[in-house]
């Protein structure tokens, strides 16, 4: 650009800036700012947005993927298990989810298997007062090379009776910020995040019926497991 | 109240908007000329039109983000089995945030129609301005840089093989407002912005 290019696009910049009209834009201005905050506050203050994620009182994201049931892979739909009309109140006994994220080659998530099989077992079983707990594994590939027979071995060797959803490529992991294994969600009826084991206030969890962060405090060695957090939140006064 | 009634009524306004941009508008516009005078003109017109386009964008977008507030809620808004379903959409995590700032998109759309409501309001109030034509291009630059975002916006939709009605009728606001900026700028261009003023220039 020559220099006149330059002096014309300066000389008009100097213009907008003192030039007579500048009434006419903040006059402009003044009433389409009163207009966009006017839309703001309508909206803000008719919605209660809840965010998107895996910290306490976030709304879980949803994933889908092939799952294992022991048998043979199928099509999952997390959403699927969610019933957006739960309410604390609600009379329907709508089932918690358990989501751990294990990794086949994982000397913790090897160690944790049983009990989390047994876990999933209790939770959903007659003798159970509060709620079914539905458990999912998400099987992802962190430390080393992991294959779909590594996942239906891993399921067979550990007897758990849960579903075992691929995740080899870590995409899910990704949208739920897993970056090591095992990690524990305990997720309500209608998605929100009950509970975190990775989050590092661990010892927090997700008071459905107060909508507030509560305490799980009370503990010998001062770290909550997920069971511990499944008796606790499930049964909050009294469970459903 | 059915979300479709709450539709045809951002429809309408962006409607007589439309009205106003096109040959039927000089027949429209009477019922404004007793209390805006300006649009006893074609440059009235258009602008009053331009303003109608703009404002219906404008609150359709801020529907679009109460719509993706009330979803995150874990409410119901505008789903269907059919092929327009706004859930599957606005309540869909992977897309309902722009990917650089992450804000809504409806938020970016209120910020979208706001600015060229500034821009038209602006020109309206001071037509004469040297500045009205460089106003006029901006709007028209502004609303060009939409249409990359509509054509991510679409792609979802084709991806998802769903249409969300409200978010269609603020890209179709969108690109009408493109319309209405070049309209503008031609009138600009062809000196029957003011042709009073050239009338008394001849004189």
């Amino acid at each position: 650009m020559d220099e006149d290019g330059f002096g014309k696009i300066g000389e008009n910049m100097k213009s907008l800036l003192i030039d007579q009209e500048a009434s006419a834009r903040s006059d402009a201005g003044i009433i389409v700012m009163s207009m966009f905050f006017a839309g703001i506050l309508i909206v803000a203050f008719t919605t209660n947005p809840i965010a998107s994620g895996t910290k306490i009182g976030e709304r879980a994201p949803i994933f889908s993927g092939d799952a294992y049931d022991g048998a043979s892979w199928s099509t999952f739909e997390f959403e699927d298990l969610l019933d957006s009309s739960w309410t604390w109140n609600s009379t329907e006994d709508a089932p918690w989810i358990a989501v751990e994220f294990l990794d086949t080659d994982c000397g913790y998530c090897k160690q944790s298997a049983p009990d989390v099989g047994e876990w999933a077992q209790m939770y959903s079983a007659e003798q159970w007062p509060g709620p079914d707990v539905i458990f999912i594994a998400v099987a992802v590939e962190f430390v080393a090379d992991s294959s779909i027979s590594e996942v239906e071995e891993f399921r067979a060797q550990y007897n758990n009776n849960f579903l075992y959803v691929d995740d080899l490529d870590n995409d899910i992991a990704g949208d739920w910020d897993v970056s090591a294994t095992p990690t524990y969600f305990l997720v309500q009826p209608d998605g929100i995040v009950a509970w975190n084991s990775g989050q590092a206030t661990n010892s927090l969890g997700w008071d459905a019926k107060e909508e507030q962060s509560t305490s799980l405090n009370g503990f010998d060695d001062g770290y909550v497991q997920l069971n511990e957090a499944i008796e606790q939140l499930t049964l909050l006064n009294g469970g459903e | 109240m059915n979300e479709y009634a709450v539709l045809s009524i951002h429809g309408a306004v962006i409607l007589f908007g439309v009205v106003l941009l096109t040959p039927l508008g000089e027949s429209v516009s009477k019922i404004l000329h007793s209390r805006y005078p300006s649009t006893m003109t074609k440059r009235g017109q258009l602008l009053a039109g331009m303003m109608f386009v703009c404002f219906g964008g404008f609150t359709v977008s801020a529907h679009t983000l109460w719509m993706h507030n009330k979803l995150s809620e874990g409410a119901s808004v505008c789903s269907s089995d059919s092929i327009l379903n706004c859930d599957g959409l606005i309540g869909n995590v992977a897309y309902n945030t722009d990917p650089f700032l992450g804000q809504p998109w409806g938020l970016i759309g209120m910020v979208a129609f706001t600015l060229l409501m500034w821009l038209v309001i602006t020109v309206a109030k001071e037509p004469m301005s040297p500045q009205s034509l460089l106003f006029i291009k901006a709007g028209l630059g502004a609303t060009v840089a939409g249409l990359p975002i509509i054509g991510l916006l679409v792609s979802y939709e084709i991806k998802e093989k769903l249409i969300c009605p409200f978010c269609t009728t603020a890209h179709v606001a969108n690109v009408i407002a493109l319309v209405g900026f070049f309209l503008l700028f031609k009138l600009h261009e062809s000196g029957e912005w003011a042709p009073d003023m050239k009338k008394s220039s001849r004189k």
